[in-house]
């Protein structure tokens, strides 16, 4: 289990983290949100004693810095590329087997769990990025550690090697080992991650259950499809539920589930063609969530030709405005 | 400790730089005694011919210390270059033992390589002269091993750089420019009469300083600065102290900073 306590990185005026407390269970897959900038790398970093920065984290708890072997304990993946461009990936290993006392033929083994046997031989001045992704898991993975600290692991793989990487994440959660793997794949991290800490500007925004971020920060809607929707849209109005219309044709509904837009239309005698209850997305709670904390916002190439108006200077971060998402509370911390 | 120096040694040992690098100055230093020896063949042996010769040039013998100078500064260097500080960290947190791993076994290699070529070159004279040259007298004993101290020190100077700058081409432009160009300078400057009060500061120029290591003979200043040189030991360690200076900074930068 991994314990963080008040993790605060400041650069300058800049506040990069702010006051981050969580926790990450062992035994399930905990995804890691939040937009560009929000400080997800270097909260990993301040975790692993990489940064220094105050506040603590605990791995079973202890420090960092009191394991004496940490790849025994935790195996982590900071940067996709982190090895030298003409050491063979098997050397790579090796040397880091050697200041970790693990058997030089765990090395093989880890190679052969990734995949890159066949290449184990080879300089990854020519790995693609999946493949150094694999190298990476493959390094995490040495010392068959209890806890795994993945940044953005999937970046590069192809479909096949998302699919695998994966299942590797779920089974190894399985065996009641603790994993914390941020991503930006939200689809991914959807089918992935159990739980979430999600954050922005340095802030917490939520720390719980997937299914329950979704539905804090999401409103599900009903796909209503009539032949009288002039009519029934109107009445829907009337009882106080929101009525858009759906992009492939019917009515979009929220403020109202399945069952009374059902009853409604049987009372007023309207005949359905399709009623449907429409989940929001994993990626449709991260938007809505972390709307107003996005650090990089490039200008939405359907809201027609950016402004006249000159850009902000680079000092201030542009910040999304006048959004109905942004006065969204960042509730949900723990 | 162990495990530290254990990871280096496998660090430093699965990169080919470190064999082209030795290769090649062992190859060149030899080149050099032979061109020595053979320019020489005719004139007797004295403490600095064979001086000359076992350490590729003498006070001009710069191929194995900029090598090995050249390998402490990709030991630290490469760390940012390539970004490895991070899995280097997660395997050793403890950032003095993986700096003090990185100087000892640099200073080891340089050690070796220092000795290694010095029998090579003993061998290319021994075969050259057809005789082996007597070493064991002062000031040739002497000045061999000053040789020898010399590398090692330059070995870890080239770390100590390299963690100081966080990476290599920083690190190998100070190693090139400061005896070069800025002690140069300083001696030059110091021979102008409205800057002659610069002489006596001479003796603590670093690499300067550090070359006497292999001195057979007391300094002389004709066409040069008037000034006299602290002995061989002193001068040794003027270079070592000031080695010692960059590294303490470098280490209490590495300490401080973000990896």
């Amino acid at each position: 289990m991994i314990t963080v306590q008040g993790l605060r990185k400041r650069y300058g005026n800049k506040l990069a983290v702010d006051d981050l407390t969580f926790d990450v269970q062992p035994g399930v897959v905990t995804g890691f949100l939040g937009p560009n900038g929000a400080g997800k790398s270097t909260t990993m970093r301040l975790m692993l004693d990489l940064d220094h920065g105050a506040g603590e984290t605990r791995f079973d708890g202890r420090r960092f810095d009191e394991i004496r072997h940490p790849m025994h304990e935790i195996g982590a993946v900071l940067e996709a590329k982190a090895f030298h461009p003409t050491r063979t990936a098997r050397n790579h290993l090796r040397m880091l087997a050697a200041g970790s006392r693990i058997p030089r033929k765990r090395v093989d083994e880890v190679l052969d769990f990734v995949g890159l046997t066949g290449v184990r031989g080879k300089k990854p001045k020519g790995f693609s990025l999946g493949m150094s992704q694999r190298l990476g898991l493959a390094q995490a993975m040495l010392g068959d550690p209890g806890t795994l600290i993945l940044d953005e692991p999937a970046n590069g793989l192809d479909p096949h090697g998302i699919h695998w990487l994966r299942d590797v994440l779920k089974t190894l959660a399985g065996q009641g080992r603790t994993i914390f793997v941020s991503s930006h794949l939200l689809s991914e991290m959807s089918l992935m991650a159990d739980e979430l800490v999600v954050i922005g500007q340095g802030k917490m925004i939520f720390n719980g259950e997937v299914d329950v971020f979704v539905r804090q920060f999401t409103q599900s809607t009903v796909l209503v499809k009539t032949p009288s929707a002039t009519d029934f849209a109107e009445t829907l109005k009337g009882m106080g539920a929101t009525v858009d219309p759906a992009p492939d044709g019917g009515l979009l509904v929220s403020g109202a589930d399945a069952s009374v837009i059902g009853e409604l239309a049987h009372r007023d005698g309207i005949v359905l063609h399709e009623l449907a209850t429409r989940s929001a997305s994993l990626e449709e709670a991260f938007i809505t969530a972390t709307g107003a904390s996005e650090e990089y916002v490039a200008h939405d190439v359907t809201a027609g030709p950016p402004p006249e108006t000159p850009p902000p200077t680079d000092s201030q971060p542009v910040q999304e405005t006048g959004d109905d998402t942004t006065d969204k509370p960042a509730g949900g911390a723990a | 400790m162990i495990d530290a120096l254990r990871f280096e040694t496998t660090r430093i040992r699965t990169l080919r730089s470190t064999y082209w690098l030795i290769g090649l100055g062992l190859l060149l230093t030899a080149g050099v005694a032979l061109i020595i020896t053979l320019a020489t063949i005719d004139e007797p042996l004295d403490d600095n011919l064979v001086r000359d010769t076992l350490t590729g040039g003498g006070e001009f013998a710069t191929f194995i210390p900029i090598f090995m100078a050249i390998i402490g500064i990709f030991a630290a260097g490469h760390e940012y270059r390539h970004g490895t500080i991070q899995p280097t960290l997660l395997a050793i947190p403890q950032r003095t033992t993986i700096l003090t791993a990185k100087v000892t076994i640099v200073m080891v290699t340089a050690l070796l390589v220092a000795v290694a070529s010095l029998a090579i070159n003993f061998g290319v004279g021994a075969l050259v002269w057809g005789e082996a040259p007597d070493i064991t007298s002062s000031p040739l004993n002497d000045a061999l091993l000053g040789y020898i101290v010399l590398v090692v020190i330059y070995g870890a100077l080239g770390v100590a750089l390299a963690q100081l700058f966080r990476g290599v081409p920083s690190a190998i432009v100070v190693l090139l420019i400061t005896p070069m160009l800025v002690e140069q300078l300083i001696a030059g400057l110091s021979m102008l009469d409205a800057l002659d009060w610069l002489q006596p500061a001479l003796k603590f120029l670093p690499f300067a300083a550090g070359t006497r290591l292999l001195a057979t003979e007391d300094y002389t200043h004709t066409d040069g600065p008037d000034f006299d040189y602290l002995d061989r030991w002193a001068s040794g360690g003027v270079f070592a102290g000031f080695t010692l200076l960059v590294l303490l900074v470098a280490w209490l930068l590495f300490k401080k900073r973000d990896a």
